[in-house]
C-alpha cells in the first residue's frame, strides 16, 4: 500500500518519500514526535498523516453489538455453528463448534479424539440447516496414516447417525469427495500445507473447516527438552499462520492434541488450561494454551456402556474454557455409525 | 460556523475564495478538494491547503486543555466515577469499581475469566445513573475472536433482570424502560483487529469516534497481548510499540474520560530453577496500566487479586463466572481430599507473605 495513495496534500507525501520511510504502513510504528522529525512537517501535518494511514487499515466502520446479533454482519458472526452430528455432544458446546478461531481437543491415546474428528468432517458438509458448512473439509495427518477405512464406514452409516437429516439429503452428498487429506511428517511440510496448500483448497471454496491431527506430535518429536525457546518461537509461528488462515476464509480450525502428565509441584499454574480434578494437562504448555480459544478435553472412563447390541468403552467430553460456553462435561461412546452421546445414566456392564 | 472573512487563511486566498462566492468555512469543507479548486479558482495544493487549516479547530483534540492547571483540590473535589463488577468483593477491593479516566489491566492464564469480565463491565458503564451506574456506552475491540454475541445477549438479559427486580421509584421505573437487552447490546460498539498493525490504526482513529460518541465511557481491548506476542525480528521495536499504544490509551482515559481496560496473557519463566507465571509483554509493559489485576486458581476457587494500585492495597478476593455473567463467588464447597485443602492453604500462606513482602510479585523481563 504506498502513501501516494492518500488524500493528502502533495507536500506532505513529498515529505513523507523524502524521509524514506517505506510503506504507509511504517508511518503508524512511529509515534507523532518521530514523524516531526523525520518529515520536519507540523504537529497538524502529521495528525492529518496518521488518521489517513490507519482508515487505510480501518476500512470497516465499527459494529454494534445489536447489529451483530440480529444476523447483520455475516462475515463477523453468521450465526452458525459445526453440529458434531449428535445433539447430546452439541448440547455441551450450545449448537456445535465455532465456525471461526482455533479449537482444541485434547486426550491420551484412544479417548476418541481422531473419531471426533472424522465425525466433523462429514457433519460439515450438510447444508447450515442440518449444523454444516455446506463444504468440505482439510484434514491434515502428522501421527499415523488417515483411517480410511473407519471413514469409510462411517460414510456409509451416517443414516443412521443423522436420522435428523432427510435421507435424500444424506444420499446426495458425495462424502469422501469433499475430505482433503494431508499428510506432514515434520514441521516444514506442516507449514508449507498451511501457509501453501490450504490457501488454494480455501480460495476455491471446496473447504470450510481444517483438522490437524495432531499439533502435539511434531513439536514434541523436533525439539530437545532445552529447546524450549525454539519450540516456542516455532509454535508461535505456526500458530500465526493458522490464525490468518481463520481470519480471512472464516474457517473453523479443530486441533488435536496430545496430553501430558501433571507435576505435583506446579499444580496451580496450569490448574485453568485442564479440568479440575484431572491429572492430565494438554501438551505443549502455556505458549499453545494462549493461542487457542476453546480448549475442550476427552477422556476414557473405566466401565462399558452398551446400545442395542454395541458396546464401548465409557468417555467424556469436557469444555475446559470457551468464551461462550460453562465448565459443562458429557458422557459418550464411540459405535460403528459413529460418536454418540449418552443423554441419560448408562445401562453399565460389570465395571472392572 | 464561521464566515471565509474571518478564517485563518492567506489573505490571496481568501480574495479569490471570496470572489468565487463563498461565505461560510462550513461550505468550504462540504466540498471535495477537486470540486473546491475549480469552483474557487484555487490550485489542488492551496483547495487542500484550505480544507487542512479549516479543519485543525475541528480535529486536533484539545491538547492543552481539560486537567491543566487545575490544583489536587480540585481534582479530588471532582467526581471520580466508577464500573461496578457486579461482584461486591471486587468492588470494594477496587475502591468502587473499574475507575473511569485510569487505566486497568486484567492479566490471567487462558479461561479465567478476563473477556467475561471485559463484557460485564461492558454492560454494567449502561446501567442507568438512578441505579448508581453511568449510564454510558461502551467500545470493545476484539483481536482475538472471542466475541461471542450469544454470550453478550445472555448477560445483557441478566442484567436487565437484576435491575428491574430492584426499581423502587418513579424515575428508576421509567429509566428500566429504556433499559433492555437490545438497548444495551445497541451501545455496545465492536471493532474487529486481525493483527498488530489494525489495532494500531484503530487506536489512532480512537479519539476522532469518543469525540463523535461523547458518551463512551468505556473502552475495552481484549485481548492487547495478543497481537503483540508474534515473532518480532528485533524486540526493541515491539517495547517501542507497546510504549507508544500505552501514551496514547492514557491520554485518551484522561481527555476523554473513559476507563481503558485491557487483557494481557501470562507467560512462563525460568526463575531460579523454577518455572514461575508472570504477565506477558515485559517488564517496562508493567508501568502502562494505573492498576492491574490478576485472575488466577487457588485451591479450587478462582481469585482476583489487585497487585497493582496507587490507591488500593494488595488483596484477593473470591469471584465465579456464572451463566449470568461475572458474579460473587457462590458459597466454597468443602473439599472432598485433604489434598486439595492443603493446596488451598499453602496457596493462601503465600499469597499472605506476598501481600506483606511484595518479594514475591509477579516479575517480568525484557524480552518476553
Amino acid at each position: 500500500m504506498s502513501i501516494e495513495q492518500l488524500e493528502l496534500n502533495p507536500r506532505i507525501i513529498k515529505a513523507v518519500n523524502n524521509a524514506n520511510i517505506g510503506v504507509a504502513r511504517d508511518i503508524l510504528k512511529f509515534s507523532g514526535p518521530d514523524l516531526q522529525r523525520l518529515t520536519r512537517l507540523s504537529a497538524s501535518d502529521v495528525h492529518h498523516l496518521q488518521t489517513a494511514v490507519a482508515a487505510l487499515f480501518c476500512k470497516k466502520p465499527p459494529v454494534s453489538a445489536l447489529q451483530l446479533y440480529r444476523g447483520e454482519c455475516p462475515e463477523w458472526d453468521c450465526g452458525l455453528r459445526v453440529s458434531m452430528g449428535c445433539p447430546v455432544l452439541d448440547g455441551v458446546l450450545r449448537g456445535g463448534l465455532l465456525p471461526w478461531g482455533l479449537t482444541e481437543l485434547a486426550g491420551p491415546s484412544g479417548a476418541g479424539k481422531s473419531q471426533l474428528a472424522m465425525q466433523l468432517c462429514l457433519s460439515v458438509q450438510y447444508p447450515a440447516q442440518y449444523g454444516g458448512l455446506g463444504s468440505g473439509a482439510l484434514y491434515i495427518c502428522t501421527e499415523d496414516s488417515f483411517p480410511i477405512r473407519r471413514l469409510k464406514q462411517l460414510q456409509n452409516e451416517q443414516p443412521s447417525l443423522r436420522s435428523d437429516v432427510p435421507p435424500d439429503v444424506v444420499s446426495g452428498i458425495c462424502f469422501s469427495d469433499n475430505i482433503y487429506v494431508e499428510h506432514a511428517a515434520d514441521l516444514g511440510a506442516l507449514m508449507a500445507c498451511v501457509s501453501q496448500r490450504a490457501p488454494v483448497l480455501l480460495a476455491q471454496g471446496r473447504v470450510r473447516l481444517l483438522v490437524v491431527d495432531s499439533v502435539a506430535a511434531l513439536f514434541r518429536s523436533e525439539f530437545q527438552a532445552d529447546q524450549g525457546l525454539e519450540r516456542s518461537r516455532h509454535l508461535t509461528a505456526f500458530a500465526t499462520a493458522l490464525h490468518k488462515l481463520s481470519a480471512s476464509y472464516r474457517l473453523p480450525i479443530l486441533c488435536v492434541n496430545q496430553v501430558t502428565d501433571v507435576m505435583d509441584g506446579d499444580s496451580n499454574h496450569d490448574a485453568g488450561l485442564r479440568p479440575v480434578d484431572s491429572k492430565v494437562v494438554p501438551a505443549l504448555g502455556m505458549a499453545w494454551a494462549n493461542q487457542v480459544m476453546v480448549r475442550l478435553m476427552v477422556t476414557r472412563l473405566p466401565g462399558a456402556v452398551s446400545m442395542g447390541t454395541q458396546s464401548s468403552a465409557r468417555r467424556r467430553l469436557e469444555v475446559v474454557f470457551a468464551p461462550h460456553l460453562a465448565r459443562d462435561s458429557c458422557l459418550f461412546g464411540v459405535w460403528r455409525e459413529g460418536t454418540r452421546g449418552l443423554p441419560s445414566p448408562p445401562t453399565q456392564d460389570a465395571s472392572s | 460556523m464561521k464566515p471565509v472573512s474571518a478564517s485563518p487563511l492567506s489573505p490571496s486566498v481568501k480574495v479569490k475564495l471570496l470572489n468565487a462566492g463563498f461565505l461560510t468555512s462550513e461550505e468550504l469543507l462540504q466540498l471535495k478538494p477537486l470540486q473546491l479548486s475549480k469552483e474557487g479558482g484555487l490550485s489542488l495544493e492551496e483547495a487542500l491547503e484550505v480544507q487542512q487549516i479549516l479543519r485543525e479547530g475541528v480535529d486536533l483534540p484539545g491538547e492543552g486543555g481539560a486537567g491543566l492547571g487545575s490544583t489536587a483540590l480540585e481534582l479530588l473535589q471532582q467526581e471520580e466515577r466508577s464500573i461496578v463488577t457486579f461482584c461486591s468483593s471486587l468492588d470494594a477491593a477496587l475502591g468502587g469499581g473499574v475507575p473511569v479516566g485510569k487505566t486497568t489491566e486484567l492479566c490471567g492464564t487462558p479461561g479465567m475469566g478476563k473477556t467475561q469480565l471485559c463484557l460485564q463491565l461492558c454492560i454494567d458503564v449502561q446501567i442507568p445513573e438512578c441505579f448508581g451506574g453511568l449510564g454510558g456506552e461502551a467500545v470493545f475491540v476484539d483481536t482475538e475472536g472471542s466475541l461471542v454475541v450469544q454470550r453478550v445477549a445472555d448477560m445483557a438479559q441478566a442484567a436487565v433482570q437484576h435491575c428491574c427486580l430492584q426499581d423502587q421509584d418513579a424515575e428508576q421505573r421509567d429509566a428500566l424502560k429504556d433499559f433492555t437487552t437490545e438497548s444495551l447490546l445497541g451501545h455496545l460498539y465492536l471493532m474487529r483487529c486481525h493483527d498488530y498493525v489494525e489495532l494500531l490504526a484503530q487506536v489512532q482513529l480512537l479519539p476522532d469516534f469518543l469525540v463523535k460518541n461523547p458518551k463512551v465511557r468505556l473502552l475495552v481491548i481484549d485481548s492487547l497481548a495478543f497481537p503483540f506476542r508474534r515473532h518480532f525480528e528485533d524486540l526493541s521495536v515491539r517495547t517501542r510499540l507497546l510504549s507508544g499504544l500505552a501514551q496514547q490509551l492514557i491520554r485518551m482515559a484522561c481527555q476523554h474520560r473513559v476507563a481503558v481496560v485491557w487483557t494481557n496473557q501470562m507467560t512462563s519463566q525460568l526463575r531460579g530453577g523454577q518455572w514461575e507465571l508472570v504477565p506477558a509483554l515485559g517488564e517496562s509493559w508493567g508501568h502502562s496500566a494505573t492498576q492491574r489485576l490478576l485472575l488466577h486458581w487457588s485451591g479450587g476457587r478462582r481469585l482476583a487479586s489487585v497487585f497493582k494500585s496507587p490507591s488500593q492495597s494488595e488483596s484477593s478476593v473470591a469471584y465465579s463466572v456464572t451463566r449470568e455473567g461475572f458474579r460473587d463467588a457462590g458459597p466454597l464447597a468443602s473439599s472432598p481430599s485433604g489434598r486439595e485443602q492443603d493446596s488451598s492453604r499453602q496457596s493462601e500462606s503465600k499469597q499472605d507473605s506476598s501481600s506483606q513482602s511484595g518479594s514475591k510479585r509477579p516479575r517480568t523481563q525484557e524480552g518476553q
